[in-house]
C-alpha cells in the first residue's frame, strides 16, 4: 500500500530541532500503518473481553474433542468398558452406583453411569468429540452449499436465481425436526439392509446428510441478497469490462466481500447443529449406545432409573452443553460486532 | 384482504402438494423396498408379501401416488380395515387405525401444550423484555439479560428430565405429567400439564425476553418515537403506545414460526414428559417404521406451518400501519 502521506513522512526531515523532528516522525509512522480489514477486525475482537473469554472456552471444548483419546489414555479408562460387569461391587442390584453422587470417587472422576456403568468422564469426552465432529461436518457441508447456491443465485440472476429461490422457499416450509426423525431410517436403509445391524458410520453419514439437506437455506438466502447488492457495484462492473470471466469475478471480487456474513452465520449455525444432533440422539434416532454421544447421554439421563436415583449424572452433559452453547453464542455476537461495528447490540 | 388470503392460500396449496410429492417419494420411492423397512428384523417372506399387498406397493410409484392423492381428496374404499373417508391418509401399519382419526385424536394434547405454553411464555418473556428495556443499563437489565442468555441456551432434553427428577421424584411437588381431556376433568388437565408448560415456556420466555428487549431498544431510537417525546408526551406513554407497538413486528414473525412448530408437535417435550401428542406420535411412527402414519404427521405439521405463515402475514396489517396487503 502506497500512501502519499507516508511517502512524505519517510523523506528526510528538514527541521531545525533534530530531536523534535525525530519524535514527530515516529508518531507519524505509528499512525499511518496500513491495516487490512482482517487486522482491524482482529484488533476490535481482542478488545472485547466477553468475546475473548468465550473464544477460549470454545477452543477448550474443541481441544477436548481433539484430545479425547489422549486424555482418556492418561486417565486410564475408556468409554466402552461396562463396569457393571467388571466391578459389580460398585453397583446395587438396580445398577445404580453405590457411592454417593453417582459414584464420584478419585478413581471415577465424574462417577459411573447408572445401568451399564460406563465411566462418565471418558464418556463425556468422547461424547463431545463425536457430537462436535458431526456438527462441524454438517456446518462445513451447509456453508459450502449455501455459499455456492447463494452466490450463484445472486450473481447469475434470471432463471438460476428463480429456481434456487423457489427451492429455498420450498425447503423452508418443511417441518425440519420432524423431517429429520422421519428421514433418518429411510436414509439409513439406503445404505444397509433393514435386516442387518446398522454400522455406526452409516448413522453418522445419515445424520450429516439429513441436517445438511435442510440446513443450507438461510445462509444461501443471506448470501444471495449480499451478492445481489454487490453485483451492481462499480468494481464488479470494472472487472467485467476488463474481461474477467464470471468464475474469476466470483472468486476474486465477490467471495472476499461475503466472508463476514459467512463467518458470522457459521458461528451461529454450529451450536444449532450441536443441539439438533443431540436432540436426534435423545429421541433415539441418532447415535445409539454404546457409541458415546452428547445427546445420547441426555437420553440416558431421562430414564426413570436416573431421574429417581442419580440426579448427579444428568448435570455432566447438561452443564457442559449450556457452557458450550452460551460461549458459542457470545462468540458469534462478538465476531459480528468485530466485523461490523455499525450494528449495535 | 380477501385477495391476499386467497393468493396466499393458493401458494400454500401448491407448496403442500409439492411437499406431498417429496415426502411420498422419500418414504415410498427411495428405500429399496419400503415393506422391508416396516417388516423389521424378523421378517418372513409371507409377512413381506402381506405388507406389499396392504400398502399397495406392488404398483408403480406414480400409480401409488395417484391413489394416495385421490384418497386425500375423495376417500378410498379399498382397505381391508374398512372404508376410509376423505381426507384419507390410509391406515397405520402398526396399530391398524385410520391415520386421520389418530391425528385428530392426538391433536388436543398438542394444542393444549402449545397454547398453554405460548400464553405463559408470551406474558413472562415480553414482560421481562419490556422491564429490561425500560430499566436499560441498570442492575435489573443486566440480571435479566444474563439470565435469559443462560436459560435460552438450555435444552428441553436437559431441563425437562431435571425438572422431573427434582420436582416429581425428589420433592413430590407434582404428579408425573399426563394428559387428561379438558372436557372430562379441567383440574386434572391443568395439573397434568403444568410441568411441561413451565419447562417449555422457560426456554421460550428467555428467547422472547432477549428479542423483546433488543427490539424495544431499537424502536426507542426511531424517529417517530423521538418526535413524540419532543412533542412533550410522557415517557411511559411513548414507551407503551409508540415503541411497544413497533417492537412487536419482528416478535410476531418469530412467534408465528414458533407456534406453528409447536402445533405441529413439540416432539422433544412430548417425548420427555410422555404426553400423547402429535410429536410423540411421530417418534412412535419412526420407531415402528409406520410409513403411512409418518406421512400423515408430516403433512399435517407442514400444513400447520403454512397456515400460520399466512395468519402472521395477515396480522402485520393490523400491527404495522405501513404494511399494505395486496
Amino acid at each position: 500500500m502506497t500512501s502519499p502521506t507516508k511517502a512524505e513522512g519517510s523523506g528526510p526531515a528538514v527541521a531545525l530541532d533534530p530531536e523534535l523532528a525525530a519524535t514527530t516522525e515516529t508518531v507519524q509512522v505509528k499512525e499511518l500503518v496500513g491495516r487490512s480489514p482482517g487486522q482491524l477486525m482482529w484488533i476490535r475482537f481482542k478488545r472485547d473481553r466477553a468475546g475473548v473469554t468465550s473464544a477460549c472456552i470454545v477452543l477448550f471444548f474443541i481441544a477436548i474433542g481433539l484430545l479425547a483419546p489422549v486424555i482418556s489414555k492418561l486417565y486410564g479408562k475408556d468409554p466402552y468398558t461396562v463396569y457393571a460387569d467388571e466391578r459389580p461391587e460398585l453397583f446395587d442390584s438396580a445398577g445404580v452406583p453405590l457411592h454417593p453422587n453417582g459414584g464420584i470417587s478419585s478413581e471415577f472422576w465424574f462417577g459411573l453411569e447408572p445401568g451399564n456403568g460406563y465411566d462418565v468422564f471418558t464418556k463425556l469426552l468422547y461424547g463431545i468429540r463425536n457430537s462436535l465432529g458431526i456438527s462441524v461436518a454438517v456446518t462445513v457441508a451447509t456453508v459450502l452449499t449455501g455459499v455456492l447456491l447463494g452466490i450463484a443465485a445472486g450473481y447469475l440472476g434470471g432463471k438460476v436465481d428463480f429456481a434456487i429461490s423457489r427451492v429455498v422457499d420450498f425447503l423452508l416450509a418443511f417441518p425440519s425436526q420432524l423431517f429429520f426423525i422421519a428421514s433418518m431410517p429411510v436414509v439409513v436403509s439406503l445404505f444397509v439392509d433393514p435386516k442387518d445391524e446398522t454400522p455406526v458410520y452409516v448413522r453418522v453419514v445419515a445424520l450429516i446428510a439429513v441436517q445438511w439437506f435442510l440446513g443450507w437455506m438461510s445462509l444461501a438466502r443471506i448470501l444471495r441478497g449480499t451478492t445481489l447488492s454487490l453485483a451492481g457495484r462499480e468494481f464488479i462492473e470494472a472487472a467485467k469490462v476488463s474481461g474477467a470471466p464470471p468464475w474469476r469475478i466470483i472468486r476474486k471480487e465477490i467471495l472476499p466481500n461475503v466472508v463476514t456474513p459467512i463467518l458470522v452465520q457459521s458461528t451461529y449455525m454450529l451450536p444449532a447443529f450441536v443441539t439438533a444432533e443431540a436432540g436426534l440422539s435423545f429421541l433415539g434416532v441418532g447415535i445409539v449406545e454404546p457409541t458415546p454421544d452428547w445427546g445420547q447421554m441426555f437420553s440416558k439421563a431421562s430414564t426413570e432409573l436416573v431421574m429417581q436415583n442419580d440426579i448427579t449424572y444428568m448435570f455432566f452433559p447438561g452443564i457442559s452443553m449450556i457452557i458450550f452453547i452460551v460461549a458459542f453464542n457470545l462468540l458469534g455476537d462478538s465476531v459480528r460486532d468485530a466485523f461490523d461495528p455499525k450494528t449495535a447490540r | 384482504m380477501l385477495r391476499f388470503i386467497l393468493r396466499r392460500t393458493l401458494g400454500a396449496a401448491v407448496i403442500l402438494v409439492l411437499l406431498t410429492v417429496v415426502a411420498f417419494l422419500l418414504f415410498f420411492g427411495m428405500p429399496r423396498d419400503p415393506a422391508l423397512l416396516m417388516c423389521g428384523k424378523t421378517c418372513t417372506p409371507d409377512a413381506l408379501a402381506n405388507i406389499h399387498q396392504t400398502l399397495g406397493i406392488d404398483k408403480s410409484i406414480p400409480e401409488q401416488f395417484w391413489i394416495f392423492l385421490s384418497g386425500l381428496v375423495m376417500g378410498r374404499d379399498d382397505f381391508s380395515q374398512g372404508s376410509c373417508p376423505a381426507p384419507c391418509f390410509g391406515y397405520s401399519y402398526h396399530t391398524n387405525e385410520n391415520v386421520w382419526s389418530t391425528l385428530i385424536d392426538r391433536l388436543p394434547t398438542t394444542v393444549s401444550l402449545a397454547v398453554g405454553a405460548a400464553i405463559l411464555f408470551l406474558i413472562v418473556g415480553l414482560g421481562a423484555g419490556l422491564i429490561a428495556a425500560w430499566k436499560r443499563g441498570t442492575v435489573v437489565d443486566k440480571a435479566f439479560t444474563a439470565g435469559s442468555m443462560v436459560l435460552s441456551s438450555m435444552q428441553i432434553y436437559f431441563l425437562g428430565p431435571l425438572a422431573m427428577a427434582i420436582l416429581v421424584f425428589q420433592m413430590h411437588l407434582f404428579d408425573e405429567p399426563k394428559y387428561t381431556n379438558f372436557t372430562e376433568d379441567p383440574a386434572a388437565w391443568f395439573t397434568g400439564l403444568i410441568l411441561p408448560w413451565a419447562v417449555l415456556s422457560t426456554i421460550f420466555a428467555a428467547q422472547y425476553t432477549r428479542m423483546a428487549r433488543s427490539s424495544m431498544i431499537e424502536q426507542l431510537q426511531e424517529e417517530h418515537v423521538r418526535t413524540a417525546r419532543a412533542k412533550g408526551m410522557s415517557r411511559s406513554y411513548v414507551f407503551f403506545r409508540y415503541a411497544w407497538r413497533g417492537s412487536l413486528i419482528p416478535i410476531v414473525t418469530i412467534f408465528g414460526i414458533d407456534i406453528a412448530a409447536l402445533l405441529g408437535g413439540a416432539i422433544i417435550t412430548e417425548f420427555t414428559f410422555g404426553l400423547p401428542g402429535l410429536g410423540r406420535l411421530a417418534v412412535e411412527a419412526v420407531n415402528f417404521s409406520d410409513l403411512p402414519l409418518l406421512l400423515g404427521v408430516m403433512l399435517f405439521s407442514a400444513a400447520m406451518i403454512l397456515l400460520f405463515n399466512i395468519i402472521v402475514d395477515a396480522c402485520y396489517a393490523f400491527i404495522d400501519p405501513r404494511v399494505r396487503l395486496s
